[in-house]
């Protein structure tokens, strides 16, 4: 799993963005979909991600699976993500 | 979590997101140099042969200003010029930005697009070259494009396809050309685009000189719009088609609330705030990209900006004035 060839990811105070260099599209990253993306760009897995997520953010109603899945869900149908 | 992530990126383009959350630009326009081979009849720049500026930054400048924009994670950059492909350091240019791992797009009339040099930028790695085919005939293209040739411009786009680089169209509208839009989005697609843009030509730079004989009439813009919308649906899926209807006055009324994440760098190193105005927020020979980006936002909110978009309302033709750069 990896970021597309012409995606680029900035890291910004309020989180980051995603800049699809082809179609000239900007997605702005809260900061935990930047956790995410800095994990993919790293190269962890999904497991890896899930785990490093609830490391780092409070999961207490339990969504941190559920939207982590959404979001890569999301990335992949966008054409951001690939692999 | 206290925020879902799924819901966190709304789409916008480059044009649209806001600069002021944003730590630099995420688009940096850089005309890389005045000079130019050809001397078209609308050049905004008024670029042409032996139209550098006497002051354009040197080489130590040029390569500081390029470690600037990567250092601070600029993801997007153009050249453009006058002709780009003219700069003596274009190639070392273009290898520094690539090797440094920016996306950036070429933009030029295309007359040095030889097998050579298109398969040096393929090498390279540059995301896109946009070829400026001002008519899909080489009555209409000669005739904008004055010491220009239409065959060579397309021999270039067929190079450049040849080497595998992605190519955009770029296209000018006159009033002897605006006729030849459905043909030339054709061409564009046949030659291998993937994009094609055009827009309303601005009264500014050589086109003050040419207006006359050269602006089309709002009943000419009329039909090329809507063969426009009729070509975009055609080709959706196939080759984007982007063309702008919004007119100057309404684009630079929406951008003072919302400056885009854009910055004009001209070839002496001064920075525009966008280019249609004449407004300049910072020079790179004498302050860091980090200065001019913090007082990007505060140079959009100084009152002469507002008034001088007002003063296009009165006077549309005050976009003669572009060069007359006004330093905030």
């Amino acid at each position: 799993m990896h970021l597309a060839k012409h995606v680029k990811f900035r890291e910004e105070k309020f989180g980051g963005v995603l800049f699809e260099t082809r179609s000239e599209k900007v997605y702005t990253l809260n900061p935990a979909a930047t956790a995410v993306v800095r994990e993919i760009k790293a190269g962890a897995d999904e497991a890896a991600i899930r785990q490093r997520l609830k490391d780092q953010f409070d999961d207490k109603g339990g969504s941190i699976d559920r939207d982590i899945t959404a979001l890569i869900a999301d990335l992949r149908a966008k054409g951001l993500l690939e692999g | 979590m206290s925020e879902s992530i799924a819901t966190a990126i709304p789409a916008s383009t480059p044009a649209s997101t806001e600069s002021g959350d944003l730590g630099a630009p995420l688009y940096v326009a850089w005309q890389i140099t005045n000079e130019c081979n050809l001397a078209c009849l609308h050049c905004i720049e008024e670029s042409g042969p032996g139209k550098a500026f006497k002051d354009e930054l040197d080489d130590r400048q040029v390569f500081d200003v390029l470690a600037q924009l990567m250092d601070a994670d600029v993801p997007y950059l153009s050249f453009s010029g006058g002709e780009p492909m003219v700069h003596p350091r274009f190639f070392d240019m273009v290898e520094y930005a690539c090797s440094r791992g920016a996306e950036l797009k070429i933009e030029t009339n295309g007359h040095y697009l030889t097998p050579e040099n298109c398969a040096r930028l393929k090498a390279l790695g540059v995301k896109a070259v946009q070829v400026s085919l001002d008519g899909a005939s080489r009555e209409t293209f000669n005739r904008m494009r004055v010491l220009g040739e239409f065959n060579v411009a397309v021999d270039g786009v067929r190079n450049l396809r040849e080497a595998g680089v992605p190519i955009e169209v770029n296209y000018s509208p006159t009033r002897f050309n605006v006729h030849e839009i459905g043909a030339a989005v054709d061409l564009a697609y046949a030659l291998g685009a993937i994009s094609f843009y055009t827009g309303k030509t601005m009264y500014t730079g050589n086109a003050v000189k040419t207006w006359h004989k050269m602006a089309p009439s709002d009943e000419q813009y009329g039909p090329y719009f809507a063969t426009l919308h009729a070509k975009a649906d055609e080709y959706r899926g196939r080759m984007r088609v982007h063309f702008h209807e919004m007119g100057l006055l309404e684009e630079l009324r929406y951008r003072l609330h919302h400056p885009a994440a854009l910055l004009i760098l001209l070839p002496n190193g001064l920075v525009k705030l966008i280019n249609a105005l004449p407004f300049v927020c910072g020079d790179l020979r004498q302050q860091s990209l980090k200065q001019i980006w913090a007082n990007f936002q505060d140079a959009w909110r100084d009152p002469r900006v507002a008034g001088f978009v007002e003063d296009l309302a009165v006077d549309p033709g005050k976009t003669r004035t572009l060069h007359q750069w006004v330093h905030l």
